[in-house]
């Protein structure tokens, strides 16, 4: 039983965190991300070319881009860009669709020079996207203790506090 | 229209009650009333958070009449597990190619000892 997940549920599963160290220089490192040209030579895992028909590197443009997969599916991605400081962070959201990631991620990389020509990347990946969370606080009104409730389930509130204590 | 069975489980397990909630029942299965014990907070605050889960099919709902326990629903967990393990395996085959190229870039020999 105890093996058949390996959910931390001590830790939230929402943010997943990346790191690779490089013997390249910084500056080279972030360049890796602006240019469709580099990206082609990397983006896509093993197997996958990838084939960008925008890219518009900026706050708010879009990076649109087909990964074909070695089974010979296409899968379509759509990256708009949140923040870009040079040599050091770039921010992006997917957009999900026919993701080959589906969900809404919110990433952060982050270039960091280690010095002696190493160069360490840092991916944090978020989930869900604020409006998820809001979506979900609407719904369930998660956020609040329950004001409009019955008598009844009052005093079962009352009761489950005072074994509490 | 809901999001997808995904986003439901990661919204659900955002919340470090309902965490704490499922490694609870992990344990076994538990009644409203079991599962509000640890809790500084009231039941139905925790009826809240089992209602997010049994939405996101974290949990089962047991027929017992009084006492309906709530039971951990695997499935969900596994397939959230699934898909963290092909978000990884994406993410390591990416970086291996990055740092190939990176070699390449720099005129390195290709497929470094250095890894």
């Amino acid at each position: 039983m105890a093996s058949s997940y390996s959910i931390d549920l001590d830790q939230d599963p929402c943010a997943i965190i990346t790191k690779r160290e490089f013997d390249a220089p910084r500056a080279l490192v972030f360049e890796v991300w602006t240019d469709p040209k580099h990206l082609a030579q990397w983006w896509g895992p093993k197997g996958f070319t990838t084939t960008t028909s925008a890219f518009d590197l900026r706050v708010g443009g879009v990076w649109r881009f087909v990964m074909h997969g070695p089974d010979g599916r296409d899968y379509q991605n759509r990256i708009t860009f949140d923040e870009i400081v040079k040599p050091e962070r770039i921010r992006y959201h997917h957009g999900g669709g026919d993701d080959l990631e589906p969900v809404q991620f919110r990433t952060t990389a982050t270039v960091e020079d280690l010095g002696r020509n190493r160069t360490r990347l840092t991916l944090h990946a978020i989930f869900p996207s604020a409006a998820e969370r809001d979506r979900v606080i609407k719904e369930y009104h998660a956020d609040k203790g329950g004001g409009n409730l019955g008598p009844a389930r009052r005093s079962f509130g009352q009761i489950a506090r005072l074994s509490v204590n | 229209m809901g999001p997808d069975p995904l986003s439901a489980t990661f919204a659900a397990l955002a919340d470090p009650t309902r965490r704490a909630i499922l490694a609870r029942l992990a344990g076994g299965e538990a009644s409203v009333n079991e599962l509000a014990k640890p809790f500084a907070i009231s039941g139905p605050a925790v009826s809240k958070h089992l209602k997010v889960l049994e939405r996101a099919g974290l949990i089962t709902r047991g027929r017992e009449a009084q006492r309906r326990p709530r039971r951990l629903a695997l499935r969900a967990l596994q397939s959230l597990d699934a898909w963290l393990a092909d978000y990884r395996r994406l993410w390591e085959q990416r970086l291996d190619r990055l740092d190939d190229y990176l070699d390449t870039l720099q005129g390195k020999p290709k497929g470094d000892a250095s890894r």
